[in-house]
């Protein structure tokens, strides 16, 4: 039987522009200094590490963790584009829940350059490859960024199928700033109106700049551990993860929806598994985390996770059942769009979040007696991995 | 919810004094039930003998007002306790069978009493009390059966090896009991409980045993016994507030098909699926268990041994793979099987000089070499079928197959595909035929192999033999005909360029330790000399008619050796030959044939429509172009560039280079109406936008419209690379006037039909166009002037640039290599280097607002050629700001003539679409009110490029130009793409495509499907 997996604890740093951050290892070492000693252990205590991480030669990861302590550990890079962090994490709960180890770090970073995401490598075959297949397919190309295509893509077909407003894509960012705005380690605090965000340029249609996530860089930790371990220090009520999927692409990504080549089933399936797993449906859940890399992909996940039935998503969000008060508090934290996106941190960053909202330290963003939380975090190429965390 | 009551039935309970034997009479009784307490009133152990046990239970249950007498036999004597209970009550309804003992002892020390003490407690007693009541039940049909196990029984425990048995035997016990039960309403199920006993006391602490009440557990028995519960069969475990049943849970497990015999090694390596309890049922009866067992009865293993498991090999397709060749590489082959020894030898010059005269022809059995390149690599790579448990050293290749669908081009991507096609028992040896289908980058199969190996050792399963006898027996007559060669002594060095690097064949010591005196021909080297022999003898030495080789090999050849191919012509296409080794008279290859085509074979992805097949291919063009109306496809290019330059507004609104690809026979043509003021010529454009193939006859159907362009698109006449979009702007070729075409071709002096040249002076890309808009032309004159005034950096730089400019798009060429160095406007036909980057960015780059690096590292700029070349571009920082606009004022004030490109985008538009769009709109809602039904919506046109609003109100019925601000949905379109979706229809792809865009309820537009054939 497998063990039950603590998260006893988690830490972030402030997220950055590109240019205005420590480097990569001095961000990591910092994210897990705080992460072990929130969680009250040693760096001696941990067992091996889990570093994530997209943009950088090989061994990082260590460079990272040697800032923390030299003791001789296992440290396993993780690269998973965008889903890296939660790749990087799961990996620890394995470790622990196969009895592996007592005691785990799961690290993520990501240093960024400015302005969009481009591939490093051009001289072999492109890893995307299959997804801009069904793209050009499908829309053709054009010079805007291409996750912005994709992801805008995916949203103009959600629209010509549902008649969506482009405001109703807009007020998730509003959404996604206003919950921005009481968390100190968010890139954007100011708040933005829906007008504002109609009004900045367009960077693909339906999507205008402020429905994008920013490069950002930053790191972010979280310290895992079993039963045993635990109760050692004395840690009584851990908050603990439930259950956890990850799933990667299936055929239907690439038939000739856009909806579905950014991850719709990838998303879809991983929560039925989810489900299906912890025996906690959508709506028990009190608090979610998920990958809002653009307005339009938040909007495609609410009805991926069944947060609001298929079709539904902007009845759903002009209800507000998508923040305080509603059904749901979606991205406390401002999500990827505005606490911004350092691709390799962002899945630590999100369980950072959850874990504070499900003790209740969440301060002025705290979600009101929140015991079940849900993680979602997606990569094209793809991965999405979803985890369930508990009181 | 109402009590379970149990007033009328009758109960008996064995082990009743104590513990949960008490606890499960006091419960029955209490509701009701009259009860036979059954004790013995012995030890724990099975010692003693008392009947105080059994009276104080029975005191209890009347004085609280209950029906009980007491019984003190041992329950090996069933039948009596049965009559204590049919002779006080009259009947028996329930049993529950609970006495027990304990005789726990390590398995070491346990003594045969031990053993068939608790055997005859639990087992045996629990067989005759049920006995004994067994036929009562079934007549008056109601029973309800209770036996007791134990954690014990189910999951072992130290110390009670006997106990244990004896626990689990009453689960078998209880199983079978339900089924014979059941029909007749004797119902059995099984509990084992955990409570705190005299028993339990042995073996739990106290504090536990305190948790453990009896009493936790007799609500469980009470309900089986109850006549509304219908459970049977059931297992449950219950103790200390926790109730639960169990049940049977197996592996999916591992099935291996009948036929052949199992090893434990088999086993051994199933064994991660014999115990994965990932994938698992939960049979329920024997039926359910047998369920695995009845559905492999059908299977038969196809067999197989330690070496080859037919069942998983057979059939097995590899992961395809693409490979690419050359010119260089069909010739090296050729080279490697002994073309051209004479370089003089016209008939052979043919595979080996890509620049021949009477044409360059890959070698057939050249269609061997990337297929088995591609095995070879999957051997590399450890990709060997899944069952081929052998290693390379065991495989002699026996057999080759080879054919074309068609002549080898000279160059190709081939995608290949390999499946293991048969597998046979050859008796000692094993015979593996492996089929590799190799497809050209249409998809269209180019080449299928059949590649048939020896493996030593490894036959003998008792399979199929396979086909047998000889095939391709030459026949009893002299051959007719023979050739004989020398193969050189370095032959096998030559022919292993071509991929198979086997040291056998080039390492003298490696070839000593197996066995030969030194390094072998390949085989298929022989295969190469031996196809070439045929061609030469009978195909009329023309390659392209050659069609399948099949050859065994049946012995090595030595480098230096003669070789002779004597071959006897069977058929007109079909040839039988031997290859025979002259000094040692030996067979190298036999049961050998070639087939030859009766002619060419051509692509079938491009069908040549025009009615002359014969000549296609090689015959030059211009020689015998098909006409239509007197025209052929040259004459027809003549009139589309005469219409485009009489038509300069063409490129604006066009803004595409086109590329067609005529066939039947072959020509290229270029149709730019993009670049500067657009230009046709012949030959291959370097980035075409749109790129068409198709036979020259439906060409000129085409652009005369007699034939539909959409339906040769359909019926796979046209093919469409690049952006289909574009190519229906083409519809402007049909408003060529024929008549007018002509009378300019007169006038030009241009003879129509007569093919071929295009006159001198339309040639060419078309000249700079006049002065623009854009002031990136005027920086270029600053560019130039600057050139001239510093003559040493041609020297320098000696680099040519070829700029590449985008909205508004122009293209120059700024040479400092040759001469004095030049600007000028188009393009290189041989740039070092070229640079593409938007207007606007070349002048904040030139004005140095804009970093170079930077845009190219934003994707901003593109960089092709020598991308170090580029870095010379510092020289444009040194420019003087000054003397640049005195440059540029003066080449204003000399009549503008140097000046800029660009002028393309830049044109005026004179026809914007949208007036007529709007105006068919109108038009239609007059003729069709039914619209306003349809869409009962008011649709706001935003139109850019040039701008314009129309307000399309389709509930008062009315197209007006303005905007409103009580729209549903706002359009937002440029001018130009309302022709697209006039013509294209395709909403959802055009708005999937960003044609236009939708502010407000997209679903509106849904509904412009009328829009289509407007314009």
């Amino acid at each position: 039987m497998s063990k039950r997996v603590n998260v006893i604890g988690v830490g972030m740093t402030k997220f950055q522009k590109p240019g205005a951050s420590d480097d990569y290892n001095v961000m990591a070492a910092n994210a897990a200094k705080v992460a072990i000693e929130d969680a009250k252990v040693k760096f001696a205590d941990i067992e091996s590490a889990y570093v994530g991480y997209v943009f950088g030669d090989s061994t990082c990861g260590q460079r990272a963790v040697y800032d923390v302590g030299l003791t001789g550990i296992p440290v396993f890079n993780v690269n998973n584009n965008c889903s890296t962090g939660s790749t990087a994490l799961m990996l620890a709960a394995q470790a622990i829940q196969g009895g592996i180890a007592e005691c785990v770090l799961a690290l993520g970073f990501e240093k960024m350059e400015k302005g969009a995401l481009g591939s490093k490598y051009t001289d072999r075959t492109n890893p995307l490859e299959k997804h801009v297949d069904v793209m050009v397919r499908a829309q053709g190309v054009n010079s805007a960024p291409f996750a912005a295509q994709m992801f805008g893509g995916a949203g103009r077909e959600y629209r010509w199928k549902y008649g969506t407003k482009k405001e109703t894509f807009a007020k998730i960012s509003e959404k996604a700033r206003k919950h921005a705005a009481n968390n100190p380690y968010a890139l954007f605090n100011t708040p933005l109106s829906v007008e504002e965000i109609l009004a900045s340029e367009e960077v693909f249609d339906p999507l205008t700049r402020f429905q994008c996530c920013p490069p950002t860089c930053g790191a972010a930790a979280a310290i895992l551990c079993s039963d045993e371990f635990a109760k050692k220090l004395g840690i009584t009520k851990p908050i603990y993860i439930a259950g956890q999927v990850m799933t990667t692409d299936f055929p239907s990504s690439f038939e000739d929806s856009m909806m579905k080549m950014v991850g719709y089933d990838m998303t879809k399936n991983a929560a039925k598994k989810l489900y299906e797993q912890t025996g906690i449906g959508a709506e028990d859940v009190d608090v979610v985390e998920l990958h809002d890399c653009f307005t339009a992909n938040e909007l495609l996940t609410y009805e991926a996770l069944g947060l609001c039935p298929e079709g539904q998503a902007e009845k759903f969000i002009w209800d507000g059942d998508n923040t305080y008060g509603g059904k749901f508090v979606t991205n406390p934290s401002g999500g990827l769009l505005s606490k911004g996106h350092p691709l390799g941190a962002t899945g630590l960053a999100q369980c950072t979040e959850l874990v504070w909202q499900l003790r209740g330290t969440g301060g002025k963003r705290q979600v009101k007696d929140a015991k079940v939380a849900l993680q979602h975090n997606l990569g094209l190429g793809g991965a999405c991995v979803l985890t369930m965390y508990r009181t | 919810m109402s009590q379970l009551r149990f007033d009328g039935r009758v109960a008996l309970v064995t082990g009743a004094g104590n513990g949960l034997g008490r606890s499960h009479a006091l419960l029955l009784a209490s509701r009701g039930c009259k009860v036979v307490v059954n004790d013995l009133g012995g030890g724990h152990t099975g010692g003693g003998k008392s009947s105080a046990a059994a009276d104080a239970v029975v005191a209890e249950i009347k004085a609280a007002g209950g029906e009980a007498v007491a019984n003190y036999d041992s329950v090996e004597d069933g039948d009596k306790i049965v009559k204590t209970a049919l002779d006080a009550f009259g009947h028996l309804d329930i049993v529950i069978n609970n006495a027990g003992i304990l005789r726990d002892t390590s398995f070491q020390k346990m003594t045969q009493e031990d053993w068939d003490l608790i055997y005859r407690v639990h087992v045996l007693g629990a067989y005759r009390v049920t006995k004994a009541a067994w036929d009562h039940m079934r007549e008056r049909g109601f029973g309800r059966i209770i036996l007791t196990a134990s954690a014990a029984g189910i999951y072992g425990n130290f110390g009670q090896t006997n106990y244990a048995m004896a626990k689990l035997g009453l689960v078998g016990f209880g199983s079978t009991l339900a089924i014979e039960g059941g029909k007749k309403n004797v119902h059995t199920n099984v509990i084992a409980p955990i409570a705190g006993s005299r028993m339990t006391e042995t073996v739990l602490p106290k504090d536990l045993i305190d948790a453990l009440k009896p009493e936790y557990v007799s609500p469980l028995v009470a309900y089986l016994c109850h006549e509304t519960c219908t459970e049977n069969g059931g297992l449950f475990e219950v103790g200390g507030g926790f109730y639960g049943k169990l049940r049977w849970e197996r592996t999916s497990g591992k099935v291996f098909k009948l036929g052949r015999a199992i090893s434990p090694e088999n086993v051994q390596s199933a064994w991660g699926d014999i115990t994965d309890f990932k994938k698992t049922t939960h049979p329920k009866d024997i039926t359910s268990s047998m369920e695995p067992i009845l559905g492999n009865l059908g299977t038969k293993a196809l067999g197989g041994n330690e070496f080859i498991d037919l069942d998983q090999a057979m059939g097995y397709e590899f992961p395809s793979a693409t490979t690419t060749y050359d010119e260089r590489d069909t010739a090296l082959y050729a080279l490697g099987v002994g073309a051209a020894q004479n370089p003089l030898d016209e008939k052979e010059l043919q595979y080996v000089y890509e620049m021949n005269g009477a044409g360059f022809n890959v070698l057939p059995t050249f269609g061997v070499v990337p297929a088995l390149g591609f095995i070879f690599d999957l051997y590399k790579q450890g990709k060997q079928a899944p069952g081929m448990n052998y290693g390379f050293e065991r495989v002699l290749h026996g057999e080759q197959y080879t054919e074309l669908r068609r002549p080898l081009p000279p160059h190709a991507k081939l995608t290949h595909k390999a499946k293991i096609k048969d597998i046979f028992d050859k008796g000692k040896n094993a015979l593996v035929v492996t089929e590799i289908r190799s497809f050209d980058e249409t998809g269209e199969e180019l080449v299928y192999n059949e590649l048939t190996t020896f493996v030593r050792g490894a036959g003998g399963w008792g399979g199929d033999r396979g086909p047998q006898g000889e095939v391709n027996t030459p026949p009893d007559r002299a051959p007719d005909q023979t050739i004989t060669e020398k193969i050189s002594e370095n032959q096998a060095l030559l022919y292993r360029l071509s991929g198979d690097i086997n040291p056998l064949h080039a390492d003298p010591a490696f070839a000593k330790n197996f066995g030969f005196e030194k390094p072998i021909l390949h085989g298929l080297c022989t295969f190469g000399y031996a196809a070439r022999h045929v061609i030469r003898a009978f195909s009329n030495n023309d390659a392209r008619l050659f069609k399948s080789i099949k050859a065994r090999f049946s012995e090595s050849v030595f480098p230096g050796e003669t070789i002779v191919t004597e071959m006897w012509k069977e058929s007109a296409t079909r040839i039988v030959f031997r290859c025979k080794v002259k000094e040692r008279d030996k067979v190298v290859l036999a049961s050998a044939a070639i087939e030859l085509y009766t002619e060419i074979p051509k692509p079938k992805a491009k069908p040549a429509t025009t009615p002359t097949p014969t000549t296609a291919v090689a015959a030059p063009a211009g020689l015998s172009l098909p006409t239509e109306g007197g025209m052929n496809s040259n004459d027809l290019f003549w009139g589309i560039r005469h219409h485009v330059e009489t038509n300069p507004d063409l490129v604006g609104q066009i803004g595409t280079v086109f590329q067609f690809k005529l066939t039947g026979p072959e020509s290229v043509w270029t149709l730019d109406l993009k670049n500067g003021k657009g230009s046709v010529t012949e030959g291959e454009a370097a980035k075409p936008d749109c790129t068409l193939e198709l036979s020259q006859a439906d060409f000129l159907g085409m652009a005369t419209g007699k034939l539909n362009p959409q339906k040769l698109y359909f019926g796979g006449q046209l093919k469409i690379g690049g952006n289909l979009m574009a190519s229906q702007k083409l519809t402007f070729l049909q408003k060529i006037d024929a008549a007018k075409t002509r009378d300019a071709m007169k006038a030009a002096g241009y003879t129509p039909g007569a093919g071929g040249a295009v006159p001198a002076g339309a040639s060419a890309t078309a000249g700079p166009a006049a002065s623009s808009g854009s002031p990136s032309g005027d920086v270029f004159v600053a560019i130039r002037d600057y050139i001239e005034k510093n003559p040493d950096l041609v020297g320098q730089v000696a680099t040519v640039y070829q700029w590449k400019l985008t909205g508004p798009d122009s293209a120059w060429i700024m040479d400092l290599k040759n001469g004095k160095g030049s600007v000028e406007p188009g393009n290189h036909d041989k740039p070092d280097c070229t640079l593409e980057l938007a207007d606007s960015d070349f002048m904040a780059m030139t004005s140095g607002a804009a970093d170079p690096q930077k845009l190219f590292f934003e994707k901003k700029l593109k960089i092709s050629g020598n991308l170090m070349a580029s870095q010379k571009l510092t020289f444009l920082k040194k420019m003087d700001p000054e003397q640049a606009k005195a440059a540029i004022a003066k080449a204003k004030a000399s009549g503008g003539a140097p000046a800029a490109g660009g002028g393309a985008a830049a044109a005026p538009k004179k026809d914007a679409v949208a007036p007529r769009f709007f105006g068919a709109l109108a038009e239609r809602l007059k003729k069709t009110p039914a619209l306003k039904d349809e869409v009962k919506a008011i649709i706001q046109f935003v139109v850019t490029a040039p701008d314009a609003a129309w307000t399309c109100d389709f509930v008062a019925g009315a197209i007006t130009e303005g905007k409103v601000d009580n729209a549903t949905a706002v359009v937002r379109i440029a001018d130009s793409d309302l022709t697209e979706i006039a013509q294209d229809g395709n909403l959802a792809s055009l708005f999937q495509h960003g044609k236009f865009k939708v502010d407000g309820d997209v679903r509106v537009a849904h509904k412009l499907g009328f829009v289509k054939g407007l314009v």
